[in-house]
């Protein structure tokens, strides 16, 4: 195959581009909060909870081939961290962000353990029953005293609210609790002296502050799953799922490196729920979908229409997903649906969303099995195609390393 | 103890289990066949219930309808093993996985987009039909006495339908000539094509029937809940799947049996510990006791090992 | 007219190619056998002939063209093969097998009196024929593979290593029993082998193949009498 432009690994051209595509993203970055209103930083909010969820997600299944559909339940234990620990002790909810992240941690570690021994069709079920059972759990009245039950826990008391009451919890200092001037609210937001936000009372100042939690827990997450890749840690990774056996013949500590690869993916999985408690302000299980099993469905999908086993997909199937969904959002009603789209979708009586999202789902399995970013990889270099360094430097990304190594890996062994 | 109330959540526990071993005999006749677990078996279901409820409106008797949504059933599940399920299985079995969870959303949303979000029948968007066509009489005072334990004609009519199933399907697998031909494709898939067996027919034949039966099991959840909702079919697909687990995904009587079990469990459990587990945990129980089977057996109590050849 | 004729068969798996254009023949009523190294494409050949696997070329059976045909139209022709190790169905009954092997086939009566005619060849079988098919030895298992074949009343049997992993003893009654159908029944035999001393006894002809090609044929005393190759495949 010829393309247009060939450039060298570490070359000045390939340099530029590197720095394009950051100036790029970081720009888009910076531009959504000072263009965007409150609705559309909220949109982008989910997306970037979306985009961390499938990315720690992606640890699990994309790298070591086990299949997830209980990762809600890491989300709610963000989520419930920080609605117990701000609500109910005071705590701040910058303190939360560590301690959810070490108490997932712990519980994945501590799955993982029956999740090595247990394979295909009965993982998948068994990670199911854990994101059905942590709703369950999280709304037992059992543990209401600390849950709050099936009315959830308030992190925030909006004094113009009629939905939600503060009165017998506790609520001393609450942190971005923020409303009317009184003890404990936050008003604005300073680091030195400096304000970057403004009245944080003025909803879109308040999005704008929600989104760059978001941002840096989304690129904490990105750069915690680049490090375990790019690892050694990572290569044995992609050696277990390539092959169990071969892995532990090579040398690989089996149970030790998936248990320390579920815990990290759950912890990391945390984080974006506790942006999510601080955001809704408040947590239970019926206002944060995302800790009930259609979350887990989810993250799946934005993972795999991304690219499952690639560091960018779940960035791209994060922003697809929300973008899709919120332009269709309002599709139920005709004259909302653009002119030339109408035939098709005039007759769903809900927005087509979820739909658009399963066809895609289902083509891209037929025509690109790695998703938006292994139909990238295949084609970008119709364009520019970058020549690796010499053998001995550290060559292609290990993305790519996937996407070639795979294909064949699942197929029972053949005979001659 | 009291007798009769332990008699009578006996009654309703293998009642509702029945409905659960429907769904996990659908799963595991296409575990069996194919080696995937068909995540959308569920919402198969719920496409078929949706049918039987239009069917209702047309005025058509249910038992017609019943048949009708099964039909329905089968085409569904036949079109989708072929069209999707047979092409994509040759890259691998997380492809497949996918795709069935992709055929698992897009249903749910078909559904949704043709009869909209809110539960059927309504007679706020027009449904002629007072509640969900009902197989077996349930009024409130279908019921008899028997030893102090109120039994409802309905809970006795769901179980007979699934046991005349449960025997259909058995007479099918072990007395018949395509029976023979689905359980050797389980079995040895290559040796079967060498037998001559038409390997494909029976794998599409497999999948609708698998899905014809889910359909039975979505219309009777239908007429004990009174309506149809787009969440009708998920926790019956969680308990369906969760009593193939503990049955063992290859075996049928252990569908059944695992079904009928999580119903006991689940029904006694919350019942007797109403103050410990009671509704909201009922599932968790179950799904607790299903693990704990898995991590001793993992291959479910009924199901053979299967052994990891390098 | 030949039995089975293969002209320039080429097949594989995906893009790895195996089989690089390979022709022979068998007439009726002959017994044929394959020999091969690990790796020289004699399951593929199998697999390609019954249809398994995609193929290229010409193959035809009494005539007919069935290169294009799917392995069940293929049974229907006459061709019955015992795949490589367990051909059987584990999770079945013996009997159950047996009838597995006569699906193609019309007609009960029919079927029971060859499954009884065949328990008398393979007396064991009869014995164990309520048994799961699993739970029998590796020699019965080989019977039932080659008693199931049977069962759909082959014109021509295809025989893929049936002396993997049995005793030397077992092995050799099974090749007697083999020999028995090809000449009291009139069946044509290809069979497949690495085994070389035993096959090349009841062989009236043999090939040779190395690497997806065949490199040498004809019957057993002229292969025998080349010492390359007595040397290289019988070791004497």
């Amino acid at each position: 195959m010829k393309s247009l432009f060939t450039i060298r690994e570490g070359g000045a051209a390939n340099w530029t581009l590197r720095v394009i595509t950051m100036v790029a993203i970081v720009g888009l970055m910076l531009y959504i909060p000072t263009k965007w209103e409150a609705g559309t930083l909220n949109t982008a909010i989910e997306g970037l909870t979306y985009m961390s969820a499938a990315m720690a997600l992606n640890l699990v299944l994309g790298y070591t081939g086990q299949i997830s559909i209980g990762h809600s339940a890491f989300l709610g234990i963000g989520a419930y961290t920080t609605g117990i620990m701000v609500s109910r002790w005071g705590f701040s909810p910058w303190v939360t962000f560590p301690v959810a992240f070490g108490i997932a941690f712990v519980i994945g570690v501590l799955i993982s353990f029956p999740a090595a021994r247990i394979k295909g069709v009965y993982l998948a079920l068994v990670t199911l029953a854990l994101g059905l059972v942590f709703p369950q759990l999280a709304t037992w009245k059992k543990l209401a005293w600390i849950t709050g039950g099936g009315s959830g826990l308030p992190i925030a008391c909006p004094a113009t609210g009629v939905s939600r009451s503060c009165e017998g919890t506790e609520v001393p200092t609450t942190g971005f609790n923020i409303g009317p001037k009184s003890k404990g609210q936050m008003q604005t937001f300073e680091i030195f002296g400096w304000n970057p936000f403004g009245d944080l009372r003025r909803p879109d100042n308040k999005a704008a502050f929600y989104y760059w939690i978001a941002l840096v827990v989304a690129i904490i997450v990105y750069l915690a799953c680049r490090g375990v890749v790019k690892s050694r840690v990572g290569r044995s990774l992609i050696a277990i799922r390539d092959n169990e056996t071969a892995a532990a013949v090579m040398g690989v500590n089996l149970v030790r490196t998936k248990a320390f690869v579920f815990g990290l993916s759950a912890g990391l999985c945390a984080l974006p729920g506790c942006v999510t408690a601080i955001k809704t302000g408040g947590v239970s299980p019926e206002g944060i979908i995302n800790m009930t099993v259609r979350g887990a469905i989810t993250f799946l999908i934005v993972m795999v229409i991304g690219g499952a086993g690639s560091l960018a997909g779940p960035v791209i199937g994060g922003a697809l997903y929300v973008f899709v969904v919120d332009k269709t959002g309002t599709w139920a009603d005709d004259d909302k649906i653009p002119g030339v789209l109408r035939p098709f979708f005039a007759w769903s009586e809900i927005p087509p969303g979820d739909g658009i999202f399963a066809v895609l789902l289902i083509l891209l399995m037929f025509v690109a099995p790695r998703g938006i970013a292994g139909l990238w990889k295949q084609y970008i270099h119709r364009i520019v195609r970058v020549i690796p360094r010499p053998a001995g430097a550290i060559g292609a990304t290990p993305a790519m390393a996937t996407a070639t190594a795979t294909p064949t890996s699942n197929h029972e062994g053949e005979p001659q | 103890m009291d007798f009769s109330l332990l008699l009578q959540r006996v009654i309703d526990g293998i009642s509702q289990g029945s409905v659960y071993a429907l769904i996990a005999l659908g799963l595991v006749i296409i575990y069996r066949g194919t080696g995937h677990l068909n995540f959308a078996q569920g919402e198969m279901a719920l496409f078929a219930t949706y049918c039987v409820y239009q069917f209702g409106e047309w005025g058509i008797p249910v038992w017609i309808a019943l048949f009708m949504g099964m039909g329905v059933g089968f085409v569904v599940g036949a079109v989708s093993e072929v069209t999707l399920i047979r092409p994509i299985s040759k890259k691998s079995p997380f492809a497949v996985f996918i795709v069935t969870l992709g055929l698992f959303t897009f249903l749910n949303w078909l559904d949704g987009a043709i009869w909209g979000n809110q539960q059927l029948p309504n007679s706020g968007v027009g449904s002629k039909q007072q509640s969900f066509p009902d197989l077996f009489p349930a009024d409130p005072e279908d019921q008899f006495n028997f030893l102090g334990a109120s039994i409802r004609y309905e809970r006795i009519g769901i179980l007979l339908l699934v046991l005349v199933i449960t025997g259909l399907l058995f007479l099918l697998f072990n007395k018949t000539k395509f029976g023979l031909a689905m359980r050797a494709v389980a079995s040895n898939t290559e040796s079967a094509k060498l037998a001559g067996i038409r390997t494909n027919l029976v794998l599409m034949v497999s999948w609708g029937l698998a899905a014809a039966i889910g359909a039975v099991g979505g219309v009777v959840m239908g007429g004990l809940n009174n309506s149809v909702g787009l969440g009708l079919m998920f926790s019956i697909f969680i308990y369906g799947s969760a009593a193939a687990t503990l049955g063992g995904f290859d075996s049928p009587g252990g569908a059944v049996v695992g079904g009928l079990a999580i119903g006991l469990i689940e029904n006694l459990s919350s019942g007797y510990a109403q103050k410990w587990i009671g509704q909201e945990l009922k599932l968790a129980v179950a799904l607790a006791i299903i693990v704990a089977v898995l991590l001793v057996k993992p291959s479910g109590l009924f199901g053979t090992e299967k052994v990891e050849r390098v | 007219m030949s039995m089975l004729r293969v002209v320039g068969l080429s097949a594989g798996y995906g893009p790895v190619s195996v089989l690089q254009g390979i022709d022979l023949e068998v007439g009726e009523g002959e017994f044929v056998v394959m020999l091969g190294a690990n790796g020289a494409g004699k399951t593929t050949t199998m697999r390609a002939i019954s249809g398994l696997i995609s193929r290229q070329g010409l193959v035809e059976v009494a005539g007919d063209d069935i290169t294009k045909w799917s392995p069940d139209h293929i049974v229907r022709a006459g061709v019955a093969q015992v795949p490589q190790g367990r051909g059987t169905f584990p999770e079945l009954s013996v009997e159950d097998n047996m009838l597995a092997g006569a699906y193609v086939r019309h007609g009960g009566h029919d079927v029971r009196d060859d499954m009884h005619k065949w328990f008398e060849v393979f007396p064991r079988l009869g014995e164990r024929r309520h048994q799961r098919a699993g739970s029998l030895s590796g020699g019965e298992q080989q019977m039932l593979a080659i008693a199931r074949a049977l069962m759909s009343r082959p014109k021509l049997l295809l025989c893929d290593e049936p002396s993997l992993g049995l005793a030397p003893l077992i092995t050799q009654e099974l090749f007697g029993v083999l020999e028995r159908l090809n000449r009291d029944e009139g069946l044509s035999v290809l069979l497949v082998e690495q085994n070389a001393n035993l096959a090349m006894h009841i062989a009236s002809r043999v090939y040779l193949l190395e690497t997806g090609n065949i490199v040498a044929s004809g019957t057993s005393a002229e292969l025998s009498a080349d010492d390359s190759i007595r040397k290289a495949y019988l070791g004497f």
